[in-house]
């Protein structure tokens, strides 16, 4: 299990519905042995490509390229593939032990074997005791399990995982994340994991690969893609990012000021050759986290600026403050993220405050 | 029902309760008469007796009737279950096609058993098939086919699509996923599908009595038996049919509702 080489390639795939296109040329490299999460919203084509995999259904264009073989005609029953699906489509006339037996005794695996392999595949995922229930008999989590165990017996090259935490409630969700994880790490197989939600994606994944209406907008480490976004798609989706419109600037090594209803904005862009590249006066976002904010004693020089706090939100460990920021014409709503203080928090709504952020903590993103 | 005020809510029992008395009582009257004697017309109800049923035992006009129905059924049930199910399974999911199927499934069903009757009588002829037991069979398996199909429909639409691909996902092939996945979901449906068409061919009358040879059915033989009245035997042979159909109902029922195991629920 080398990280670095690629298991399977997927090159300019496309795929229409009759004439609906659903995917537009997609490339996707998965490497062997890492946790991929496809994140996106619904509709953006996550689980097209999931079914394009595992062979559920035919490509439109393009092809799917397994150790450098072309797989993109091999028969679903064919695949090394095994896949979780989001409604976990347990059996069910059969008893757990032989849901999970079922991919080896339909390659005629010997009985003895396979009773040893199902106890095996059942301990990994601590379900022995509930061997003999049937699916209707197990809640959410153990069913989810069962699919789990099912699906990893055949030993796959890749497991695909269709947003199998949806239907369950948020405690059991943040208990199956971990399990997944260790499970992959105890394997050390591939995972391609399905998701809208982007608190799983993080959590999760060595890589996300982020997509939407049919795109595949940017694929990097949940670090990459949540401080350095690539596009303003990306910047909205992956959490609470201030987004402030403008126009760039002359590069200034390894940042770059943008020019904004909030002043000159300087932000760092250092291993983004494609922001160094733009032109100036080109339309971009200056972005910023909001617990990259704070609170500042003067309002003139780079990056500062002043705002009337418009509501504050407890949020537990830290405090939220929606600030509207800018001139009438141009306002501009940014949040602000402090540590919530035991007496209260130290500011009022109404009051106006003098912000500000570091360069090497804002961001660009072209428009 | 409990937000209903008290007087409403009585008035409501004592109507359901004439209704059923008025509706259900005439068919205890020959279980009940079927274990005493008739004398001049009048029920004798001092001697309790199973001499009905040992009249009928001897009534070889009626078994021979009775077997016949059996015979017929047991063939209907075959026939109708195996095409009922092969014509759900390949209309399944598919859209062209299926509603004008479907239409020309359920006419021989909503039609007037005698349209249906005739209609099989002139295309027998027409093709210069006989009069037989077999013209019977296929008369009742157009019949029933409508309620077979159904059922096995029902359920393959109510079954996941995902169970399927599951099955080829984990390199099935599609005959093992026939017999291994799709079949054994679908066979609580054909029971209960089968239970019902035989229930439909035991007690079907006008298109036997078209279609039929020389031998009769049981309600062909009882209604040729009207003209000239009916003999004591016959109540104790509706008291058994009675029982026997009961047994069916609940039997159907059984099948026909999923239990707990065939719905998963999440």
């Amino acid at each position: 299990m080398n990280q670095n080489t690629d298991l399977l390639t997927l090159r300019s795939v496309s795929k229409s519905y009759g004439k609906v296109p659903v995917l537009h040329d997609i490339d996707l490299s998965i490497r062997d042995g890492e946790f991929l999460t496809v994140l996106g919203p619904s509709g953006s084509g996550k689980t097209t490509v999931l079914r394009l995999i595992g062979g559920l259904e035919p490509l439109t264009a393009g092809e799917i390229r397994l150790d450098g073989q072309d797989i993109s005609r091999m028969p679903i029953n064919k695949r090394p593939f095994n896949t979780v699906f989001q409604d976990y489509a347990l059996f069910p006339h059969m008893t757990v032990s032989g849901n999970v037996g079922y991919g080896l005794s339909v390659r005629h695996v010997q009985r003895r074997e396979i009773a040893r392999r199902v106890a095996e595949a059942l301990e990994l995922v601590q379900l022995g005791r509930f061997a003999d229930r049937f699916p209707a008999q197990l809640s959410g989590g153990q069913r989810q399990r069962v699919a789990l165990a099912r699906a990893l017996i055949c030993q796959p090259r890749l497991i695909l995982l269709d947003e199998p935490l949806a239907a369950l409630d948020l405690e059991l969700r943040r208990q199956m994340q971990e399990f997944l994880k260790s499970i992959q790490r105890e394997i050390k197989t591939t995972f391609l994991f399905v998701t809208h939600d982007q608190e799983e994606a993080i959590g999760m994944a060595d890589r996300i690969c982020v997509m939407q209406a049919g795109h595949i907008r940017q694929l990097g480490t949940p670090h990459e893609l949540y401080y350095k976004p690539n596009c303003e798609f990306v910047a909205r989706f992956f959490g609470e990012n201030n987004l402030v419109a403008g126009k760039l600037g002359p590069v200034q090594g390894e940042q770059r000021p943008i020019e904004t209803a909030l002043g000159r904005l300087v932000c760092s862009i250092s291993d983004q050759p494609h922001l160094k590249a733009a032109p100036d006066g080109a339309n971009a976002f200056a972005a910023f986290r909001p617990e990259a904010l704070h609170l500042a004693d003067a309002t003139e020089g780079d990056n500062r600026f002043s705002g009337t706090i418009a509501d504050l939100a407890f949020a537990g460990s830290s405090t939220v403050a929606t600030i509207a920021a800018g001139s009438d014409t141009a306002a501009q709503r940014l949040r602000l993220r402090i540590p919530s203080r035991i007496d209260g928090s130290a500011l009022k709504a109404g009051e106006t405050v003098s912000l500000s952020f570091a360069p090497h903590e804002g961001h660009l993103v072209l428009a | 029902m409990n937000a209903l005020p008290r007087p409403s809510t009585i008035f409501l029992a004592a109507i359901t309760t004439l209704v059923a008395v008025l509706l259900y009582s005439p068919l205890f009257v020959p279980i009940v008469s079927s274990f005493f004697t008739i004398s001049h017309g009048d029920v004798d109800w001092s001697s309790p007796t199973l001499s009905t049923y040992r009249a009928l035992a001897e009534n070889h006009d009626i078994l021979a009737a009775l077997r016949t129905t059996l015979i017929v059924g047991l063939c209907t049930v075959v026939l109708s279950v195996v095409s009922g199910t092969l014509l759900a399974l390949y209309y399944h999911g598919r859209r062209s096609g299926r509603s004008i199927l479907q239409f020309i499934i359920f006419l021989p069903f909503l039609m007037p058993p005698i349209i249906s009757g005739l209609a099989l009588l002139i295309f027998f002829r027409e093709i210069g098939l006989e009069r037989s037991l077999l013209t019977v069979v296929i008369g009742h398996t157009v019949f029933v086919l409508a309620i077979v199909y159904r059922t096995v429909l029902m359920r393959l639409q109510s079954m996941s699509r995902t169970l399927v691909e599951a099955s080829y996902d984990l390199g099935a092939t599609g005959w093992q996923t026939f017999w291994r996945i799709i079949l054994p979901n679908l066979s609580s449906a054909m029971v209960g599908g089968a239970i019902l068409a035989f229930a439909l061919s035991f007690d079907e009358t006008m298109i036997t009595i078209l279609v039929t040879g020389t031998q009769s059915t049981l309600p062909v033989r009882l209604w040729a038996m009207m003209r000239l009245g009916f003999s004591p035997d016959i109540n104790a042979l509706v008291a058994l049919i009675l029982m026997f159909t009961v047994l069916l109902c609940v039997l159907a029922a059984r099948f026909l509702i999923p239990r707990q195991m065939a719905t998963e629920r999440s």
